[in-house]
């Protein structure tokens, strides 16, 4: 960053205004202070005038010729001025001003005023109070002011003084702050730099402060490795998807080339592509099933919301894999619970296939002999479906992976699936609000999907739905059912 | 012959149908569009439609079954869509559509389904015993029997059978044993339906000399009524 740089920079700017704002609260506080200094003495110099008025009026004029006539020798430089002159001018006793008749006649009488005269010895400002006595005499009491202007003199340099160094103080703090600040953002301005070229890896500095701007690279640290996160699973997503299409086309294209070598008969090409067939459905369904992922994922599916009876989906996904369970010799259970039908706001066919997807998998990984349960509950404020087996379960360190797309724990390699059945069940469940969550059962594996609802008191609201603020759609229909309550209220009315 | 009008806008999709509904016996027309779809219905009967949901030009496949609905065609018509999100379905099948088919599809689907669209004109559903050859179903009592032997069948088993016998003749496929069924819609597991389909059939093949539901390779399944 170079110097000229540096008055674009906030932080240099920020100082800068705060400089100014307190040059200003200065400027504003030594006026004020100057004004009450000032004001202060000249009361005190306007007291002791009008003492010594007192003290000398009511003296005859005899005794005032002998008293100022003293006075002049107590006070040879003028500094406390005190002169009687008579009515035309002329002065009789004190201190040899240069006034004339004329002038004392045009001053105001008993009021402290300023003026200044040409002494003998150079130009000096008097601040004095004129008195017209009874017999038509003028006494005048003054004081030299230069000692008080010297005074205001140096208040206002010493003003001036600390001022420009405050200032100087102030901009050298402004360009020093602006420089550390420019430097911190030009770190981030670098990082993001190699970030924005691909290096997802680099994070923004900071520097073990928790003030706004570390703050804000951690939040945003935090965002870079979520993304992060994300490109490595949509990476991963692509090569699975790359490896998992791959295999049945390559199988695909290595029995039509068997075909052409070795064919002769109708029904062995027949038979070859009824393969060739199968082989693409089986493509298909691969890419059917991502895209069904996708739509769920970009919920698109809420339209489709109803009142699901949850123990209905679970009965008729339990019906539906009784004969996989009969084939494996595994018992397949139904927990029934003893209340009453329970209703959530879903898409009955998605939950259908969620927890069809979790019997299938449980079926898949329990062996023989051993048993899967399903249960559709509603206890404490939770909703859900739990689906346990007693098979090998899922170790603690594969639990979230077992949720990525493609995602087939080591064990499971030979066992028939494409991978995508739990991201799906994940997907389904983040629709309806729910959480997934993998537990152990000891022995074999638990997976729950549930929604935690908050109770309401209100009668009237339905407790069923997605409307605690993440579904839009039930939101709005249950703002339209306060409306017709609030309509029904009125026709009764 | 069976002819149907098919309004598509991809040509190549558009041969493909053809083809293949020709194949299976019915006499095809064409249209890419919109507007010409709607001038070709209105001007001649069709027996079926089949209907892509998108189309180019100012009217897409959901306006052009709106109109036909209001100018009083009462061919049933099949959605073809690439959309396959729930409303879509239930807003085709609203303007008026009788069945709603997502792209990509099996022309088996297509032509499976087009049957059952074209038979369901004819066959009323509002009797009560249903008949396959020497297999009765009592729709009221639930009770089946095959030559005179009852069969107990488990409530789901009983409305495959169902099905397959409202369907007699026909080629039923997966999907719509699956939809009409088991009444959920979402990608069916294919081998689960074989599954049950197999659980019915040995119970039906105790009494019966000859398999009555026969499996269509690559479309479904058949049930025979001249067993």
């Amino acid at each position: 960053m170079r110097l000229v740089d540096l008055p674009r920079t906030s932080s240099f700017r920020l100082a800068l205004r705060f400089l100014i704002l307190f040059g200003v609260a200065s400027f504003v506080l030594f006026g004020f202070l100057y004004w009450q200094t000032n004001h202060y003495i000249i009361g005190r110099i306007d007291a002791w005038l009008a003492h010594e008025q007192t003290i000398l009026r009511p003296l005859d004029r005899d005794t005032l010729v002998q008293r100022l006539t003293a006075h002049v020798v107590a006070d040879p430089t003028f500094e406390r001025p005190a002169t009687l002159f008579d009515p035309v001018g002329m002065r009789l006793a004190g201190t040899p001003l240069s006034l004339t008749g004329a002038t004392l006649a045009g001053m105001p009488q008993d009021v402290p005023m300023e003026f200044g005269l040409q002494q003998d010895h150079g130009p000096m400002r008097f601040r004095a109070v004129v008195h017209r006595r009874p017999s038509g005499d003028y006494l005048v009491v003054a004081l030299d002011m230069d000692a008080q202007h010297a005074f205001a003199d140096v208040l206002v340099n010493a003003f001036i003084w600390g001022g420009l160094i405050t200032a100087l103080i102030g901009l050298a703090g402004a360009a020093f702050i602006g420089a550390g600040a420019v430097r911190r953002i030009d770190g981030v301005t670098r990082a993001i730099q190699r970030i924005v070229n691909g290096d997802l890896s680099e994070r923004l500095p900071t520097h073990g402060q928790t003030d706004d701007l570390d703050r804000l690279a951690i939040v945003i640290n935090g965002m870079l490795g979520e993304i992060e996160r994300l490109m490595q699973e949509v990476k991963g997503v692509c090569d699975n998807i790359a490896h998992d299409l791959r295999t049945p086309l390559t199988r695909l294209l290595a029995g039509m080339e068997r075909m052409r070598r070795r064919a002769v008969s109708t029904e062995d090409y027949a038979a070859a592509v009824d393969d060739a067939i199968l082989e693409t459905k089986d493509v298909l369904n691969t890419f059917a099933a991502i895209l069904r992922i996708s739509e769920v994922e970009s919920g698109a599916r809420r339209a489709g919301f109803t009142e699901t009876d949850i123990s209905e989906v679970v009965a008729d996904a339990v019906e539906f894999y009784e004969p996989v369970a009969e084939a494996k010799g595994v018992q397949l259970v139904h927990l029934t619970p003893e209340d009453a039908p329970v209703t959530m706001r879903g898409d009955p066919s998605l939950l259908f296939e969620a927890v069809g997807n979790l019997v299938d998998n449980a079926l898949k990984f329990t062996p023989r002999g051993g048993q899967v349960t399903v249960c559709g509950f509603a206890r404490a404020g939770t909703i859900g479906f739990e689906v346990t087996d007693t098979g090998p379960g899922i170790p603690a360190d594969e639990a979230a992976c077992v949720l990525r797309r493609f995602y087939r724990a080591e064990s499971s390699r030979n066992t028939p699936g494409s991978g995508l059945g739990l991201a799906l069940v994940a997907a389904v469940a983040r629709l309806h609000g729910m959480d997934l969550a993998i537990s152990d059962a000891r022995p074999g594996c638990r997976i729950t999907i549930a929604r935690h609802e908050p109770v309401f008191g209100s009668p009237d609201v339905p407790i069923s739905g997605a409307e605690f603020g993440h579904d839009d759609a039930a939101g709005r229909a249950l703002a339209e059912q306060w409306v017709v309550v609030e309509g029904a209220g009125k026709t009764s009315a | 012959m069976t002819r149907v009008l098919v309004v598509e806008d991809d040509r190549q999709t558009a041969n493909e149908i053809k083809a293949a509904l020709g194949d299976h016996g019915f006499e095809v027309e064409q249209a890419a569009t919109g507007r010409e779809g709607l001038l070709k219905a209105a001007a001649d009967p069709y027996d079926a439609i089949v209907l892509d949901r998108m189309l180019p030009g100012g009217i897409d496949g959901l306006g052009v079954l709106s109109t036909l609905r209001a100018a009083g065609v009462v061919a049933p018509v099949l959605i073809l869509s690439a959309l396959s999100a729930v409303d879509e379905r239930v807003r085709g099948l609203r303007a008026g559509g009788d069945d709603y088919l997502t792209k990509p599809f099996d022309f088996l689907e297509l032509t499976a389904r087009l049957d059952v669209l074209l038979r369901r004109q004819v066959v009323p559903q509002r009797e009560t015993m249903l008949r396959a050859g020497k297999l009765e179903m009592d729709l009221l009592t639930h009770a089946v029997r095959y030559a005179g032997k009852a069969i107990e069948l488990l409530p789901r088993e009983f409305r495959l059978l169902e099905f397959l016998m409202r369907h007699a003749d026909q080629v039923v496929t997966r999907t719509m044993l699956f939809e009409e069924v088991w009444n959920y819609r979402t990608v069916e597991p294919t081998n689960l339906i074989d599954m049950h389909i197999s659980k019915l059939r040995r119970k039906l093949d105790c009494e019966s000399t000859e398999p009555m539901i026969r499996t269509v390779r690559g479309a479904g399944y058949m049930l025979h009524a001249a067993g």
